[in-house]
């Protein structure tokens, strides 16, 4: 059985149309995940039981709930609601409420991580408690988040792809669009699979240089 | 039956360049306590390993009873590792006791005693409980059959591991450093265990910290620095009139310790 | 508040196909991840590499993407096969390889010390996996398969696109008609939230459940 790869050379530019799309939305997801992240896990924290009690729920619920249903919730309910926004706007939305929480919980985990000894080791040097979060754990708690959040980064560029069932035109879109009218689908979604293998290959090998660098693993 | 119980000859291992065992030479009679002494990094932990193939050795020959352990020479010569089910039988023959006693956490201390005896010696179960009923009872912990490893203290726990060890009927015994993981006040309950040991006329090579026990109890003493055994010779003689620098040396930074 | 009475048997009916999907999956991700971390560990370096090329297609290739593939190749396959069956085949093989890696891990999180006190004693690494190690990887893996398990819940909401009906399917479809987002999905989004924390209960359950006290 010979294959004829020529098909890469023609079904890859129809679905690199939809790349820019995945991009667009996958590191805006990132990074504002991230972010969000940290406001959560603040009210994780907190010492104020209200606070701590939604951001908890919040964290659960959005855990428990698959993205799907969450893009769903946002992309129809904002229409019904008479602020009707963009599939893109609301698998951005999903993804970052999601991931967010996931965040959150990587934060709170690479804060434990620290020891309690080290902090102590700090106070008992004099430090006081704000200082000893700044100079001894926040430095390390960073260096122990970075391999998790890359993890997380990873399922964010594969979820992406969720959103081609709200009509945003990114890769599986397109994908999905070149199947209905072509024969050709074993060829278009294999190479669909090594555009997605391409992306998340070349963004674990960035995180792993990041890694070298700040002398992690 | 071979006048030695363990023969090492030109024992040498690397990791990688660097060399921790330097030509090892020593004989044990059968019923002898050997003890052997040294700093960190000298390369006592690694030789016991090696008596049961734990840890490979590139050069050399040990001998169990007779039996190459691990390695023969085939007819050209070359170095040639037997098979793995050969050395577990061989290791079956000695006991090993560990510095982190290394109980199986999810049996009770019977479980531990009896499963060697059941999947090695293919002891019947019954049988192999009772023995091991009896080992447990040796060691002093005939109440403790039914406990889990997890409601012992540390002493019992190493004493459960040596009942382990007798279990299986070895012909000699290593020990690694049994009682450095020990609170001081559970130290003794082991080492009276290994005292009886002795007395009972066991083949031990103790790789231990614990000098008063060594000058007391054991037979032979060998003391190792950088791969290489400096001094041997009887216990007492070794503690009190040292003859090498690096012994005195070694000795003095106990004594300064307030170990001695 | 009437039309989620309303609706509430169809949703019944696309909840139990949503457990279902869920359970065979799990089942065969389970079986899978087994074999497949044992080979991983002990195989011959061909049965090495190729569990090493299943699991690093499988992190790097979303989970709709396999889903719809199975779904376009089935016309043109020999083999007919239910598209529910299909489902549980694609979400089962894709958690497989998330199985794998939890009980790789758990087996090598068994501390050096068990394995050479077993050896210590004479028994050879097959009895030494079936007597002291597989009994404290299974221990050690709990929480982690728990989390694998939900993941898998979450992840039959997919097949909703490629029109099996589940809750997810069902509560679109109800939407779609009736425009009732909010109650509908939100009704959608408990069921699964009931499930998934169950089962995280359960798991947090088994993790107090890892020391051995007696």
């Amino acid at each position: 059985m010979s294959i004829d790869f020529s098909f890469l050379t023609r079904v890859a530019p129809i679905l690199a149309e939809g790349l820019s799309t995945t991009i667009w939305l996958a590191l805006p997801a990132m990074l504002l995940a991230a972010l969000w992240g940290v406001v959560v896990v603040m009210g994780l924290l907190s010492r104020s039981r209200p606070l701590a009690a939604i951001s908890r729920s919040y964290v659960e619920v959005v855990r428990n709930t698959p993205v799907l249903v969450q893009m769903f919730f946002i992309f129809f309910g904002s229409g019904y609601a008479g602020y009707p926004v963009s599939g893109f706007v609301a698998g951005l939305l999903a993804l970052v409420l999601q991931n967010g929480a996931y965040a959150a919980e990587i934060y709170r985990g690479g804060i434990r991580a620290v020891t309690q000894r080290l902090a102590e080791a700090g106070l008992a040097l004099g430090l006081t408690p704000r200082r000893v979060f700044r100079i001894v754990v926040l430095p390390l708690a960073v260096r122990k988040v970075i391999p998790p959040l890359a993890n997380q980064g990873v399922l964010i560029i594969k979820d992406t792809s969720l959103v081609a069932t709200i009509s945003v035109a990114e890769l599986t879109f397109h994908a999905r669009l070149l199947a209905d009218r072509t024969a050709a689908v074993f060829e278009i979604f294999f190479t669909l699979a090594l555009f997605y293998l391409a992306l998340t290959a070349v963004f674990s090998g960035g995180m792993r240089l990041l890694e070298r660098r700040l002398r992690i693993a | 039956m071979p006048a030695n119980e363990i023969e090492i000859r030109g024992v040498s291992k690397w990791y990688g360049d660097h060399q921790v065992l330097k030509s090892i030479s020593t004989d044990m009679k059968r019923g002898e306590a050997l003890v052997v002494i040294g700093p960190s990094g000298s390369g006592k932990t690694t030789l016991l390993r090696c008596i049961n193939l734990l840890d490979d050795f590139q050069e050399g020959e040990i001998r169990i009873g007779g039996e190459a352990m691990g390695y023969t020479l085939d007819a050209a010569g070359k170095r040639v590792r037997r098979s793995e089910t050969e050395i577990a039988r061989m290791r079956a023959k000695l006991g090993m006791v560990f510095q982190s006693f290394n109980l199986f956490p999810h049996m009770s201390a019977l479980k531990n005693v009896a499963l060697g005896p059941i999947r090695v010696l293919h002891t019947p179960p019954k049988e192999a409980a009772e023995q091991a009923r009896a080992m447990l009872a040796r060691v002093g912990l005939a109440d403790k059959a039914d406990a889990m490893p997890g409601q012992l203290s540390g002493g019992q726990q190493q004493r459960v591991a040596i009942a382990r060890a007798l279990a299986m009927k070895p012909t000699a015994m290593l020990f690694d450093e049994v009682t450095s993981a020990l609170d001081p006040e559970l130290v003794a309950e082991v080492l009276d265990v290994m005292r009886q040991l002795v007395q009972e006329g066991m083949t031990m090579v103790i790789v231990t910290h614990e000098m008063s026990f060594a000058q007391a109890f054991a037979h032979r003493a060998i003391f190792m620095a950088a791969g290489e055994i400096v001094e041997q010779g009887e216990p007492a003689a070794l503690f009190q009139d040292p003859q090498s620098r690096r012994l005195q040396a070694f000795l003095d930074r106990f004594k300064q310790g307030y170990k001695l | 508040m009437d039309l989620l009475l309303h609706s509430l048997p169809l949703l019944a009916r696309g909840t139990i196909t949503t457990v279902y999907l869920s359970a065979a999956a799990v089942v065969l991700a389970t079986v899978l991840g087994i074999v497949l971390a044992l080979l991983q560990l002990y195989g011959g370096i061909v049965l090495r590499a190729l569990v090493e090329v299943y699991l690093y297609v499988v992190r790097g290739v979303p989970l709709l993407v396999l889903l719809f593939a199975m779904y376009y190749a089935l016309p043109y396959a020999n083999v007919r096969i239910e598209p529910v069956t299909g489902g549980i085949l694609v979400i089962g093989i894709y958690f497989g390889a998330f199985m794998t890696e939890v009980f790789r891990a758990a087996v090598l999180s068994v501390p050096k010390g068990q394995w050479e006190a077993a050896r210590a004693v004479g028994l050879t690494t097959p009895w030494i996996l079936r007597d002291v190690v597989l009994a404290q990887a299974v221990r050690m893996a709990g929480p982690p398969f728990i989390n694998t398990c939900v993941m898998v819940v979450k992840g039959t909401s997919l097949v909703a696109i490629i029109g099996l009906a589940d809750v997810t399917y069902v509560g679109k479809q109800i939407v779609e008609r009736t425009l009732a987002p909010f109650e509908i999905f939100g009704a959608v989004a408990l069921v699964y939230f009931v499930i998934c924390f169950a089962l995280s209960r359960v798991g947090r359950y088994l993790e107090g459940r890892v020391n051995y006290a007696s």
